[in-house]
């Protein structure tokens, strides 16, 4: 079955008569919307039955229309919420709206029927309203997406990162109903099951049930005091709404086209710098985002698929716009989105994609980003992880004599971007905001290990106007043997920095730290054994920087020296600025003038060189100029 | 013998006052908040109340029996990041816990959205090598020298106030004490120290942190504050106990909060809540949501069984999470100044507020901007003279020129429907706020009464109650001056824990008695300067547990703990059996963890009779002052207004009406009907 994407994600024909709404109404219903979708995630997380549902925060719920339009979304990562439609679509496409009846529950896994990995599992339910004459329509359709632990398949944990195709990533779900009317398909629920490698999938599965047929019951209550043509008027005037303010953004920026390229270092299997490329073209308030030039190579082992793409794309350009702007339907319906077909964001059917959900994944927001950075400096600040996959460690657990498999999923800190106006804080991207990660006093009490650090790295966050994140320096020792499976990004190609901003310092990870063996790792670490006492050290990326470090505040610089985000070293190098003293007797103090001095050295010694560059790279000098009109 | 008992609440903008005289009888009143010096007002306060028993001051103090106290010390030091300034020693690699937050940010669409203040900068965040694991094996020893760099280098920074954050103290806290001796030692003169563990006994470490870190930063002033209120008390000849509203719901002696400053946080909405919960087990209602809408933030707390839900995790407070129970009160900013305004054709409101200052158009103190309030009075809810006890007319073509300028003319249509509008959305947001808070407990709105109260709680409970499907409001008369009630209803509150994690299966009984003997006794000593009767006194003891891999404990009450393997089996049960009733499963054939034990002491205290100033008057028609047209969703009718002063329980008034009471006003829509009740509470029903 070849299913093509651009069809599921065409625009779709709105529900609402011509009935007109006033916009009160219509924003009180919005507000419903997405308190329904709160009490989704919060059911889920109250509920659910494994780690990975119950703590980490990663549910994604959303309310479509009956066509498949996205009405209203909240909790979860807005890459992933945005990515959950198009299997809903799918259900619909194939069994036709007759085969969606009140009661009913369906689930979808499958990256090949607008899924993005197997691991997220989709489970949406319609909502119906009565009509006087008795009969009944289908109005909305609550949808409950949630990443789960394994997938089946040949390696535990849903990440094959050696699969030939989708089919050695784990069992595949297109759509099936789970609840038919109210009754629960045992049979089905019973094979997916089986399908599985953790006794407690089922578990989660019907926490999501139950989510889904909570919001149900408070969708067809709202339904019974608006009625049914004014939720649907509701919808169609929020999702006019989104589209007004996505296209009054688009008009306020130049026309143009805009291009840009970024790599992934590698895919899995060691192929070198994966390209993404994207040209942005606004014309008026029309936006098109073509991704023509990315990678075709038909070997590679991590690829994006057309959904996925989408929803890093609009996630992207979300966090690009004001962000009381409603998130639904709007923002897809706005963008002419080009992805050329057995491009690695588009892979022709049935490519393995687990790890490329991720990288490719991510790097689309990155891309984006780099392309708009000339005309909308003050907002590209890519929404984008280094994460390659979790660094899982494996070994026997001395007290219970039990195989244990720690994901890592503890705290550190990476990649995060400055924004123009303010120096990057936390440990990632706003758009992760929602996780919420385990600590070393968590993980310590769970697993054989110590965790010694992950303090902010100086001078590993990009130089800037305003600062990059400083990635994490990470240390865990093993107690016992263990063995270790990742795969590594971000070595080669670190966080870029936006409108003159640096990079950020790039991911390393050593295995056996210290020890006459260690290892430093390439790009994957397929079961690479740890003696007990021995440690993994993990120097996280930091984030790029915005604009010129040479125009950032003196005395935020040596605000930054004495907090060793920044080394007294790098603040004459990369940033122009004098210090006198030491921090050593907390003596540090600016020399204004000798700083101002150095700046003028430095901006004259970058003018010569740029001067010599120039017959090489005349681009990197249209886009400074892009930069500085724009400031 | 008896005297006065006296409640009083500091908010933002009004002191409320509550006192019962010797005879029973309740006084109500309210005075300016003095934002400067809180005491100022407290004392101002107290100055009212003798006038109106028509004694001297210093006569009506020295007749005080107990005064009971609500302070926004604590929440303004967080408001305005002007606390103490703070330095920390922690475990070398671990420094940037709090800057981490566990990847946790508030916006998740916004990535220009700032970091919070912070309470201590890196550089007076000191590294110390040292390191305890789970168990409390020391794995790197205290290392003293660098200690003592750090307490110095603190010094050098101009620290005041020290927090110290070692990993797994709260197993094995004997590093943590070593530092706090080395640190007086080297620093004797500083201001205050927290050590993680005795503010906050439990893991993990981002959590602890924060809590550590927000104490440290208020202690020092409200220690201050406290120190000031007590001298003028005394100098003014009041020689009784002073008792301070914590977030748990209890209330404390001065003695035990100021180290435990980060319990005072949120104190005032706290105090509602409690008020509420006696207003409502008044009138047999134990089932609610308790809703206050002051003039700049509205506050839900849901209340199930008659006690209010307190929770000990999730607490995030001014951007900072602390990891204590707290009663579980969350807000929005919505409110009478909340203001409107039109962006891109859709409405508005709030959380933006018009404060005190400049206020609400109608107040005619010089604000343009239309606010909830504004609308309210253009639809004819608020009284246009004599507004606020008298105090104030209400300027309402201010009001009508406002929402015409800054609403109806963007919007395109008339003044009444842009008022109307206004209404609806922040009606709306309050609704879904609350209907947010009973997701996260899985509590259906349609099952609940309400209970409102704030300065305009009365004026919109109708309308949330409509949104939310509640068909029964109870609206207390001393609404506006609740949080100060509830001051007077609280009991005194202890609650500490002790972290020991175990496999339970490894736990030796007689050492898990111990430990609850032992953190019981500690409670109860905590009570002492109370100087209560053993018959006062209730002791809880809970052993705190979760699966392996679970970041949430369940607190399992323990009735008695017995010293016999016996009693684990049956504790292990009842964790299964609470975690299937509480969380929707269990795992019986999974082994839980012991992760501690806790200890909750309440000491009881006299309640006051009544609920608020009673009043004789049967005859409605006695009572009615007149008619204004009023504006309830479908054009305007004319409604009775009644002196809510005269009314005397039974009394029914059917809607639309209006009850007018000396700070509020009670809104009754078509097709509502009021009872007033013995307990002095409005009972608002829909037909």
């Amino acid at each position: 079955m070849n299913i093509d994407p651009k069809t599921l994600a065409a625009p779709r024909e709105r529900k609402a008569s011509t009935m007109a709404v006033d916009p009160v109404t219509s924003e009180v219903i919005r507000g419903e919307m997405e308190t329904v979708c709160f009490e989704m995630a919060v059911f889920v997380s109250r509920t659910a039955t494994t780690p990975i549902l119950n703590q980490s925060n990663e549910r994604n719920a959303t309310i479509l229309d009956a066509s498949g339009r996205l009405a209203a979304l909240s909790v979860g990562i807005p890459q992933f919420m945005l990515t959950s439609t198009l299997p809903v679509r799918f259900a619909l496409d194939f069994l036709g709206p007759d085969e969606f009846r009140p009661g009913d529950v369906f689930v979808s896994n499958d990256p090949y029927h607008g899924g993005g990995h197997l691991p997220d599992y989709n489970v949406f339910a319609p909502i119906f309203a009565t009509d006087s004459d008795g009969s009944s329509k289908m109005v909305l359709i609550a949808s409950i997406q949630c990443h789960h632990g394994d997938t089946g398949g040949a390696v535990p944990g849903g990440y094959n990162v050696t699969a030939n195709d989708v089919w050695g990533e784990g069992s595949r779900w297109p759509v099936v109903k789970v609840v038919d009317q109210g009754v629960e398909r045992r049979d089905v629920l019973y094979a997916m099951a089986v399908n599985n490698r953790l006794p407690d999938h089922a578990g989660d599965l019907r926490a999501q049930i139950g989510a889904a047929q909570l919001a149900v019951r408070r969708l067809e209550d709202m339904i019974l005091r608006h009625s049914a043509e004014t939720v649907e008027a509701s919808v169609d005037y929020m999702i006019d709404y989104a589209s007004r303010r996505f296209r009054e953004e688009v008009s306020a920026w130049p026309d143009g086209s805009y291009s840009a390229e970024c790599f992934v270092d590698h895919d899995p299997l060691g192929n070198p710098d994966v390209r993404l490329a994207c040209t942005i073209t606004v014309a008026g308030e029309d936006l098109c985002i073509d991704f023509t030039g990315s990678d075709t190579r038909q070997e590679l082992q991590a690829w994006s698929t057309y959904g996925n793409t989408r929803g890093y794309t609009v996630g992207q350009i979300a966090a690009m716009m004001d962000p009381d702007i409603p998130k639904n339907e709007g923002f897809f319906e706005s963008i002419e989105l080009i992805i050329p077909e057995g491009c690695v964001l588009n892979p022709v059917a049935n490519r393995p994609v687990s790890a490329g959900t991720h990288h490719p994944g991510a790097e689309v927001g990155e891309v984006i980003a780099l392309a708009l950075q000339g005309v909308l400096p003050k907002r590209a600040v890519p929404q984008v992880y280094k994460t390659g996959i979790p660094t899982v460690i494996m070994g026997t657990d001395p007290h219970t004599g039990l195989q244990f498999t720690d994901h890592s999923a503890e705290v550190y800190a990476g990649w995060c971007n400055a924004a123009y106006g303010m120096d990057a804080w936390g440990c990632q991207a706003a758009a992760f905001g929602n996780l919420w990660k385990a600590t070393a006093e968590i993980n310590e009490s769970l697993y054989p290990h110590i965790q010694w650090a992950r303090d902010y790295r100086t001078d590993s966050g990009g130089a800037g106007e305003w600062r990059g994140l400083c990635g994490s320096h990470y240390i865990k020792e093993v107690r016992v043997d263990a063995r270790v499976y990742t795969y590594v990004v971000g070595m080669k190609y670190p966080m870029p920095g936006i409108a003159g901003g640096h990079s950020g310092e790039p991911n390393k990870l050593v295995l056996r730290d210290g020890d006459a063996d260690e290892v430093v790792v390439a790009h994957t670490a397929d079961w690479i054994p740890l003696q007990a006492g021995q440690r993994i050290r993990y120097d996280y990326g930091g984030g790029g920087g915005w604009g010129d470090p040479l125009n950032r505040d003196p005395q935020a610089v040596l605000d930054d020296v004495l907090d060793e985000y920044v080394s007294h070293e790098a603040a004459e190098s990369e940033y122009g600025v004098v210090l006198t003293g030491s921090l050593d007797d907390l003596s540090l103090a600016l020399d204004l003038a000798q700083t101002t001095a150095l700046r003028t050295e430095l901006r004259a010694k970058r003018a010569d060189s740029a001067q010599s560059d120039s017959a090489q790279s005349d681009s990197a000098q249209t886009d400074s100029a892009q930069i500085d009109g724009a400031q | 013998m008896s005297g006065y008992r006296v409640g009083i609440d500091v908010g933002g903008t009004f002191t409320d006052l509550i006192c019962v005289t010797p005879e029973g009888r309740v006084l109500l009143d309210k005075t300016a908040t003095t934002p400067e010096d809180q005491s100022v007002g407290v004392m101002n306060g107290l100055a009212l109340l003798a006038q109106r028993e028509g004694r001297e001051v210093d006569e009506f103090c020295s007749l005080i029996e107990v005064l009971v106290h609500g302070t926004t010390t604590a929440d303004n030091t967080m408001i305005e990041m002007d606390g103490a300034i703070t330095g920390m020693l922690v475990t070398e690699g671990h420094r940037d816990e709090i800057e981490m937050r566990r990847v946790h940010k508030e916006q998740i669409w916004d990535p220009s959205y700032p970091a919070p203040a912070p309470i201590a900068r890196r550089r007076a965040r000191i590294p110390i090598p040292q390191r305890m694991d789970y168990l409390g094996e020391e794995l790197l020893a205290l290392d003293e020298a660098a200690v003592r760099c750090g307490v110095q280098r603190l010094k050098q920074l101009g620290v005041e106030s020290i927090a110290v954050v070692f990993l797994f103290s709260f197993v094995d806290p004997s590093h943590e004490l070593r530092a706090r001796e080395i640190i007086l030692e080297e620093y004797p003169e500083v201001a205050h120290i927290s050590l993680s563990h005795e503010v906050m006994a439990r893991g993990p470490e981002f959590e602890r942190t924060s809590t550590t870190l927000v104490n440290a930063y208020t202690a020092p002033r409200i220690t201050m504050y406290v120190e000031q209120l007590e001298q003028k008390l005394q100098s003014a000849g009041c020689t009784a106990p002073l008792l301070l509203m914590q977030a748990t719901g209890g209330v404390m002696p001065p003695s035990y909060v100021s180290h435990r400053a980060v319990t005072l946080l949120g104190s005032g909405p706290t105090g509602g809540v409690i008020g509420a919960a006696r207003a409502a087990a008044e009138a047999g209602v134990t089932e609610f949501v308790a809703i206050d809408m002051g003039g700049t933030s509205f506050d839900i707390c849901l209340v199930r069984d008659g006690l209010p839900e307190v929770k000990a995790d999730w607490n995030w407070r001014y951007r900072y999470y602390i990891g204590l129970p707290m009663v579980d009160i969350q807000c929005i900013g919505a409110g009478g100044g909340s203001i409107a305004r039109v962006r891109q054709g859709t409405l508005l409101v709030g959380p933006e507020s018009a404060g005190a200052q400049p206020g609400p158009a109608c107040y005619g103190r010089g604000g343009t901007r239309p606010t909830v309030t504004d609308a309210d009075a253009v639809l004819g809810y608020l009284r246009p003279t004599g507004f606020a006890d008298g105090r104030m007319d209400l300027d309402l073509e201010a009001a009508r020129e406002a929402i015409r300028t800054e609403v109806a003319g963007p919007l395109g249509v008339d003044l009444i429907a842009a008022a109307w509008g206004i209404e609806r959305i922040v009606n709306a947001n309050m609704a879904a706020a609350t209907r947010k808070v009973l997701a996260g407990y899985g509590a259906d709105a349609r099952e609940l009464s309400l209970i409102a109260y704030g300065g305009n709680g009365a004026v919109h409970a109708w309308a949330i109650a409509e949104e939310l499907g509640v068909t029964r409001v109870l609206i207390p008369r001393a609404a506006p001056v609740f949080s100060a009630l509830g001051l007077l209803i609280a009991d005194y509150r202890v609650d500490l824990q002790l972290a020991h994690v175990s496999p339970i299966r490894l736990v030796d009984p007689a050492q898990l008695h111990r430990m609850l003997t032992d953190l019981s006794a500690e409670a109860v000593a905590e009570l002492n300067p109370a100087q209560l009767n053993p018959d006062q006194i209730e002791i809880q003891l809970f052993v705190q547990m979760a699966y392996p891999g679970q970041n949430f404990d369940l607190s399992v009450p323990v009735p008695s703990a017995g010293e016999t393997s016996e009693f684990l089996v049956e504790l292990i049960e009842r964790f299964h059996d609470q975690h299937l009733a509480e969380r929707g499963f269990a795992f019986r054939e999974n082994s839980p963890l012991l992760r501690g034990v806790r200890a909750l002491v309440t000491g009881s205290t006299p309640h006051p009779p009544t609920l608020a100033e009673s009043a004789g008057v049967k005859d409605l028609e006695g009572a009615r002052t007149g008619y204004r047209p009023v504006h309830f969703g479908s054009g305007f009718v004319e409604s009775p207004t009644f002196d809510g002063g005269l009314l005397g329980a039974g009394i029914r008034v059917t809607g639309p009406a209006l009850i007018e009471e000396r700070f509020t006003v009670i809104v009754i829509p078509p097709g509502w009907t009021a009872e007033l009740l013995e307990s002095s509470s409005f009972e608002l029903s829909k037909d």
